[in-house]
């Protein structure tokens, strides 16, 4: 196997050109696709995470890494989707009804992204109906809601109450985060899980994938 | 003690006989109209539609007949024109707000409404421009839109961002000069500027929502990232910015001298929840050095005090304030990480005028019950008031859907006998 330590280190540092050409040249040299993933880009991101956890990294770190991720991905992604290989898990994620804050909402996205899951992510301003719908449609294992508001919060428990009223409540884990949210407001509207953070966002939905 | 009076004791760190209260002095410390028009219902006032002259976060003016039940000590001194680049100095309009709230708004505030039921708003009242404010159907303020074209990163200019740093035009500071000493001179109140042109890099502001097509780089995600991958073209964004607001400063004081006893420097968010928004490092390379050349300006020239408004953790950053020449810091997230009133006080409490920190209005004053708003308001009040240095306001603007109850528990406990 190639030593491919450079694009570990090209997505912690957020280098965005250098891991695209890296990951070109692993795969053309017949690197493993799904290998890049385990071995190096879910690490890098696992590290930022944690640099992320301890105030080592700040929101630009996060974002330039994973921009450098996403650039990679990119490239791995379709010849994975051509083979049919399945993701750890999915997600749908947006930003409730009537809230249209979305910095918090693509951190989360971007770190779960970059621990391996498949992410479609709705925006902002998304209504119970259209989460929903689109759970119906992608069968996700997340549904992951956002506020930034307290004005909004309140959007989030009806986004539950219509997976519920649709009979697909049970077929999704929903976890929710956002400035003003809190574990007891988790508890109170009968989400699943909650985090403080985007780094504890990835915890939170592997505690659950390894149930 | 007159309001001035007890104003001034507070920001030189002495002991008023209570601590200053604001409410709707500032574009941070202010109330939602929808909130507003409810709090006068229940003060029993004469119902009259909210003025709403900061039309982003549709703020209610507050009247002189509620300053006085709930005791203010300061104003705000604005400047005529608003976020979306209207003036406010044109005349006024009715309104009605998505929950059915009626306001009066400025003549120029120019809406419409797309398929989706978005309120769109205009820049500088222009219905021909692309709008560069919305809101949802059913929200309580305005968002800016992202107008971003695109970047070739190759050809950045910091030039292109010469259009959202102006000088104060002769009719901008007539407006403050006449509004300055009318409130100078009758009444007792202290004086705040809305001024906010020091604010480096606020992600508020970014999109250039008053401008008709803003140039540059626009997009707040964006943003972030150029912090690291584009410093430079940053950093001369940010020497253009002070160069400007320093004039501005030079212009303001011409206008009002030492009437004005407080001008907001900057309302960049440093602070998540949890952390600072940047590091500590970037802080001290990227924003310090021109913040500190603005209070420097302000010191060596003027008795005004130093505003900075941070949402959020910044308790790392806190010495940097203190060392750039911060006097006053708003709002006092108590409930982010490392910011609890006690520690912020005993640390900071002889260095820091803490504008703010009364009570959490993400969870406390919107949610709790009016026993969980006096607890927190009265432990506040303990621990701020001591040695002066502490202006009660709530931790930043309260929110649509808050109780009114809470609100009179809040003002009740802060004076400590009923509302009259």
């Amino acid at each position: 196997m190639e030593d491919l330590s450079n694009l570990y280190n090209a997505i912690i540092h957020g280098k965005l050109k250098t891991a695209k050409s890296l990951t070109e040249q692993a795969i053309n040299k017949g690197v493993d696709p799904q290998e890049l993933i385990t071995n190096f880009l879910i690490p890098a991101m696992d590290e930022v995470g944690r640099r992320f956890e301890c105030n080592d990294y700040f929101v630009p770190e996060l974002l330039i890494s994973a921009r450098a991720m996403k650039g990679a991905l990119e490239i791995i992604n379709p010849i994975l989707a051509e083979r049919g290989t399945k993701p750890l898990g999915s997600v749908i994620i947006g930003t409730v009804k009537g809230d249209l804050h979305d910095i918090g909402k693509n951190l989360v996205a971007s770190m779960l992204e970059g621990a391996g899951l498949e992410i479609t992510d709705l925006g902002v301003d998304v209504r119970p109906e259209k989460f929903v719908e689109t759970a119906k449609e992608k069968k996700p294992t997340f549904v992951a809601l956002s506020a930034l508001l307290t004005t909004t919060m309140p959007s989030m428990k009806t986004t539950i109450e219509a997976l519920k009223e649709a009979g697909i409540r049970n077929n999704v884990k929903v976890i929710i985060g956002g400035a003003p949210v809190t574990q007891k407001f988790a508890d109170e509207i009968g989400a699943d899980g909650y985090s403080d953070s985007a780094s504890g966002a990835v915890a939170l939905v592997r505690k659950f994938i390894n149930q | 003690m007159n309001s001035r009076e007890r104003f001034r004791k507070a920001l030189n760190h002495e002991q008023p006989d209570r601590p200053p209260i604001d409410l709707g002095a500032t574009w941070v410390s202010g109330i939602s109209a929808s909130t507003y028009a409810k709090f006068r219902q229940a003060l029993e006032l004469p119902t009259h539609p909210p003025r709403i002259h900061e039309p982003y976060q549709l703020l209610g003016d507050v009247d002189e007949d509620v300053r006085n039940i709930i005791g203010v000590d300061v104003i705000g001194l604005w400047t005529p024109s608003t976020i979306f680049g209207f003036r406010i100095n044109k005349g006024w309009k009715p309104w009605t707000m998505p929950d059915g709230t009626r306001v009066m708004v400025p003549i120029d505030f120019q809406t419409t409404i797309d398929d989706d039921g978005y309120t769109l708003i205009y820049p500088q009242g222009d219905r021909t421009a692309q709008p560069s404010g919305r809101m949802p159907k059913d929200g309580y303020f305005f968002d800016a839109i992202v107008r971003q074209e695109p970047l070739d990163e190759n050809t950045l200019d910091p030039g292109d961002w010469l259009d959202s740093f102006t000088f104060f035009s002769d009719d901008d500071l007539a407006f403050i000069e006449k509004e300055a000493t009318r409130i100078y001179e009758e009444t007792e109140y202290g004086m705040v500027m809305n001024f906010g042109q020091g604010g480096l890099g606020d992600v508020a502001f970014v999109p250039g929502q008053n401008l008709i097509s803003p140039k540059g780089l626009r997009d707040p995600n964006l943003w972030y990232e150029y912090l690291l991958t584009h410093t430079n073209y940053i950093r001369n964004i940010y020497e253009l910015q002070t160069e400007t607001t320093i004039v501005n400063m030079e212009l303001l004081l011409q206008a009002v001298g030492d009437k004005l006893d407080v001008i907001i420097i900057s309302g960049t968010d440093f602070g998540t929840q949890k952390a600072p928004m940047v590091s500590p490092d970037l802080f001290r390379t990227l924003w310090k050095p021109f913040y500190k050349q603005m209070n420097d300006w302000v010191h060596s020239k003027t008795n005004w005090k130093t505003f900075y408004h941070t949402d959020g953790a910044v308790m790392p950053l806190m010495d940097d304030f203190v060392d750039m020449g911060v006097d006053i810091l708003n709002p006092v997230q108590c409930s982010a990480a490392g910011m609890d009133a006690e520690s912020i006080k005993k640390k900071y409490g002889d260095k820091l005028v803490f504008w703010g920190g009364g009570v959490d209005t993400q969870n406390t004053l919107p949610f709790g019950a009016p026993e969980d708003v006096c607890m927190e308001v009265a432990q506040r009040m303990r621990v701020f008031s001591e040695g002066g240095g502490f202006v009660f306001s709530t931790i930043h603007n309260i929110q649509a859907n808050t109780p009114v109850d809470n609100l009179i528990a809040m003002y009740e406990t802060v004076l400590g006998r009923p509302l009259q």
